[in-house]
């Protein structure tokens, strides 16, 4: 459990140089775009990559949240898709657009809590009981809905501010996703639950025969990731007009575990924080704006995302070698 | 007596007159050949394997099917693999096993079913091909002229970002899935306008996956660097509304012209009045439907051709719909079509 003595330090230290590898990439590739590409360093051009990244990283806060505690969300893209599209489909009744979006934020708190109770209570390990429930959370929603892509009303006036609207020049949807991690830094560091979330991610074991109340927290932490992805799908719905449900089937779940993962969080659970789901995230901006630039073809543009955070694995691995001391049972 | 024999003779020759007539005129209301076409379609087998039914296209035309399906007795299965090309294999696999008098089939690329679709033709079982083709030809393909339509897009564009008063000579190319059949036959056809139209210069040609959010990432990127863009130009009007959406956070409405193409369902027309999108080319999925319709009553008509032995082509239609003529018929809704 961090905060007690010499294996926190140590934890501590493997924390940071994930870390700095990452950033130490980020930086290096945005000296070299700010060179050799012109408008990269732009005012317009910082502030489209992060607008960019906004889904990706505000779903990201959300995948890091469970994985610290030794979890894993298979749902969030499912429950993304499906939380908005079902609010779009019940205000094409004329419910007010508004009340449909909580009634949409209540059916994806139920499915949160119905996971976590899954994980937490039937013990299935979270891996298969989120890519269960993301599978038949997806199929229902497919099946209600009929078409793929749901249009949200025209004329709401809060929705349109999200999508265009901006506070101090910089865009809602990069407020919104600074807004979502603050509030979940300050909660794990500062918070009772936050630290507990910490203990039961470290050693599940231990802190329930402590006495932590570990199946509350487990349940607790997916309603809150399930609560965060349909945030970022009302991003999305704001800037796009719409929400596409076939973005389930794409690769985005496992964008958000990469980044996650690449900032240093580790899957065994119990290390890391927002500040690492922040620097993976900047990462993949930096390096998805510049290849659009460039012009890269789709294929060339997987390969070196790939060979570039393989790079930073491997980097991370000749810094901090595992061995029995450092890894945990659980790491994968 | 003789009278009434004669009387009695008239009588029976007009009554078996008559009945001659009634059978005469039964003769007359059946329809040349419709017994045969009722008897060539009745109890026939079909199978569908679209990319996936979530599309406002395959609504469309499957809507269309089924009505004909019920009312000339064949029976149309769906099996949707919802844009999983593996499910689609093992779909179109399944498909074959089942031996179904006619495997209509949209391809999700150019390679991936294309020698099931070869195995389908010698198992015998024909193979109607709709708007997705295969690099394997079959007995029919109806959809899209794609190399007519990436002329089209372009030569939209061509029309606004060259000459003396155009803003810039910048385009754009969003395309969808690279080894998508329409994608690369729209290529030629854009290549083919690039090469007429020397002065146009291609700045970005990148994949938004069909997806409306990556549709308005690679645009916003792409009009940091090039503010003063003149042009757009995508593949699906579903996924093109992040581009608008991307030009319109950018304030640059009037400055970029957006054109792509789409089946002509009303969210399209929606998009052109709400100032997304500029021009849809509109493939008009319900009459592609209709013409489709008419393939599969042909190809179930001809039992004793052989699976592969003609090969025909339908082109469907394309209409530019702008925002004077997003109305109507080119702005199709589901209920319109039951």
């Amino acid at each position: 459990m961090p905060g007690s003595g010499k294996s926190d330090d140590r934890r501590l230290g493997f924390k940071a140089s994930q870390e700095v590898v990452v950033v130490a990439i980020s930086v290096m590739l945005f000296v070299v775009f700010s060179v050799t590409l012109n408008n990269f360093l732009s005012q317009g051009n910082i502030i489209a990559i992060l607008k960019n990244v906004s889904i990706l990283g505000t779903l990201a806060v959300g995948m890091g949240f469970i994985v610290v505690g030794r979890g894993i969300d298979l749902t969030m893209v499912a429950v993304m898709v499906v939380g908005v599209a079902f609010s779009i489909w019940i205000s094409s009744w004329g419910i007010d657009f508004t009340l449909a979006v909580i009634c949409g934020a209540i059916l994806v708190a139920a499915i949160g809590l119905f996971t976590g109770v899954m994980v937490a209570i039937a013990e299935v390990p979270p891996i298969f009981a989120t890519l269960a429930i993301a599978s038949s959370v997806y199929g229902s929603g497919r099946i209600v809905f009929a078409s793929d892509v749901l249009y949200a009303p025209p004329d709401i006036a809060w929705l349109k501010f999200v999508g265009n609207g901006s506070v101090l020049g910089i865009p809602m949807s990069v407020v919104i996703f600074g807004a979502v991690a603050a509030l979940m830094g300050l909660f794990l560091r500062k918070t009772r639950f936050g630290r507990l979330v910490y203990a039961t991610g470290d050693n599940p074991n231990a802190a329930r025969t402590t006495g932590l109340p570990t199946r509350p927290i487990i349940v607790t932490q997916y309603v809150i990731s399930a609560l965060i992805a349909f945030t970022a799908g009302i991003i999305m719905t704001g800037l796009v007009t719409g929400i596409d449900t076939r973005l389930y089937n794409s690769s985005l779940i496992y964008d958000v575990l990469l980044v996650v993962v690449l900032g240093g969080i580790g899957l065994s659970g119990g290390q890391g924080g927002v500040r690492n789901v922040i620097a993976g995230t900047i990462l993949v901006g930096i390096l998805t704006n510049g290849m659009t630039i460039l012009n890269f073809s789709y294929t060339s543009q997987n390969l070196i995302k790939s060979v570039i955070l393989l790079g930073a694995l491997a980097i991370d691995a000749i810094i901090n070698p595992r061995d029995e001391q450092t890894s945990q049972s659980g790491d994968i | 007596m003789k009278i009434l024999k004669k009387c009695l003779l008239a009588g029976m020759a007009a009554l078996a007159l008559l009945g001659v007539a009634q059978v005469a005129s039964a003769q007359e209301t059946d329809q040349v050949g419709r017994a045969a076409y009722l008897d060539g379609v009745k109890g026939k087998k079909v199978i569908f394997v679209p990319i996936s039914q979530g599309m406002d296209l395959n609504q469309a035309w499957v809507m269309v099917w089924q009505r004909h399906a019920a009312r000339y007795g064949f029976t149309l299965e769906v099996r949707d693999p919802n844009g999983d090309t593996n499910a689609g294999i093992r779909a179109m696999q399944g498909a074959i096993a089942e031996k179904p008098d006619l495997i209509i089939v949209q391809n999700p690329d150019v390679q991936t079913y294309a020698r099931l679709l070869k195995q389908a033709q010698a198992a015998g079982i024909k193979v109607l091909q709709v708007n997705m083709q295969s690099a394997t030809q079959t007995d029919s393909y109806v959809g899209n002229d794609w190399i007519e339509m990436g002329r089209l897009e372009m030569g939209e564009l061509a029309k606004h970002c060259t000459g003396p008063n155009a803003v810039s000579h910048k385009v754009v190319w969003l395309a969808g899935v690279q080894t998508g059949a329409a994608n690369i036959y729209m290529r030629t056809g854009i290549d083919e306008v690039l090469k007429a139209n020397p002065e146009l210069q291609l700045v970005s040609d990148q994949p938004a996956d069909y997806i409306s959010e990556k549709a308005r990432q690679i645009t916003e990127t792409v009009l940091q660097q090039h503010p003063d863009l003149c042009g757009i130009m995508g593949i699906w009007d579903n996924a093109e509304v992040g581009a608008g959406a991307a030009v319109a956070a950018a304030g640059k409405q009037d400055q970029v012209t957006i054109v792509t193409n789409g089946a002509g369902a009303a969210t399209g027309c929606e998009s052109i009045k709400n100032g997304l999108l500029d021009v849809i080319f509109n493939f008009n999925a319900p009459i592609q439907g209709e013409i489709a319709a008419q393939q599969i009553s042909e190809l179930l008509q001809h039992p004793d051709r052989k699976a592969g032995s003609e090969k025909t082509i339908f082109f469907g239609p394309i209409t530019r719909v702008d925002k004077t003529n997003a109305t109507g018929r080119n702005c199709w809704k589901p209920e319109d079509i039951k």
